[in-house]
């Protein structure tokens, strides 16, 4: 295995993208039901809550969950 | 008895506010609004998941809204109201689901198909030391190869660096990361970013530009 160039990219990109303060997964959860509802509000949940959005743009994970809690809420808000 | 008495006394016809659906989901709890609850969860998960369950989404989604109730119930009291109850309380229940369905997809692998064999674990020195440049690749993009590794090698813990060749090299899911390095989701975030910083700076310190590097190759 070796370092190939689409890996090096990737790994110079995550790294230049890296921010000095990012919140972990934890903290996202932890605010990710008030930035869902801002969304929903059409109001800007990114620039009320920029770390959050930061991370969701970093997270795969927490952005799968971000995008199944808008759908369940849409679903439950169209009845459904 | 006595419980009854207070579970019929608390029952209301619906659970507008926050702080009624709170006063019914503290103890003892108010089975109406726990049912009304799980009815909630359960429409509103069934469109969340559908797309990664196969076969039997009702029993699955219905067997996640219990598991969600329950994570619900007991932590009703760090519920500070900051959006609708339902909101949060949904929150909770799609992590429930994600994270079990993750889990599921991967159980087939076994511990051992997760261990690193030798010649990844030592990726990082290996490329180094062997500096084994195909021919067809640039000088350039040698000489990047060589700084980058060089940084990861000499900057970066042990740990940083299994999680990096794992996750960015390897490319192994983060599910499987998390179970071949015994931590979690959380912890492994961090320490990726300690490192991706630890790079980010290194570069800047030796005066590398990264958009440089990038056009480079």
């Amino acid at each position: 295995m070796e370092l190939t160039p689409d890996i090096l990219k990737s790994l110079i990109k995550s790294a230049q993208m890296a921010a000095d303060h990012e919140i972990g997964c934890d903290e996202c959860f932890d605010e990710l039901h008030e930035f869902a509802e801002l969304e929903l509000a059409g109001k800007s949940p990114a620039e009320a809550k920029p770390l959050v959005k930061d991370h969701l743009d970093k997270c795969g994970s927490c952005r799968e969950e971000y995008q199944a809690l808008l759908e369940a809420l849409r679903a439950i808000e169209n009845g459904n | 008895m006595l419980n009854w008495f207070k579970r019929r006394r608390k029952e209301k016809a619906s659970y507008e506010t926050n702080e009624e659906w709170i006063e019914a989901l503290k103890p003892p709890v108010d089975e109406r609004a726990v049912k009304l609850l799980r009815q909630q969860l359960i429409r509103g998960l069934k469109p969340a998941l559908h797309k990664y369950v196969d076969r039997e989404l009702d029993q699955f989604v219905e067997d996640v809204a219990q598991d969600a109730l329950l994570k619900v119930l007991d932590n009703i009291d760090s519920f500070r109201g900051e959006s609708k109850l339902l909101t949060w309380a949904m929150k909770i229940a799609v992590r429930e689901g994600l994270t079990e369905l993750r889990l599921k997809r991967y159980d087939d692998i076994s511990i051992e198909d997760l261990k690193p064999d030798d010649d990844s674990r030592e990726v990082f020195s290996l490329t180094v030391a062997g500096n084994e440049i195909s021919p067809d690749r640039s000088l350039h993009e040698s000489d990047l190869v060589d700084k980058v590794m060089t940084i990861i090698n000499e900057e970066l813990t042990d740990k940083q660096k299994q999680a990096i060749n794992a996750l960015m090299i390897q490319g192994l899911p983060v599910p499987v990361v998390v179970k071949q390095m015994d931590t979690n989701r959380n912890a492994l975030y961090k320490l990726v970013h300690d490192a991706r910083l630890k790079i980010k700076n290194k570069l800047e310190i030796e005066g590398i530009d990264p958009d440089e590097m990038l056009n480079k190759l």
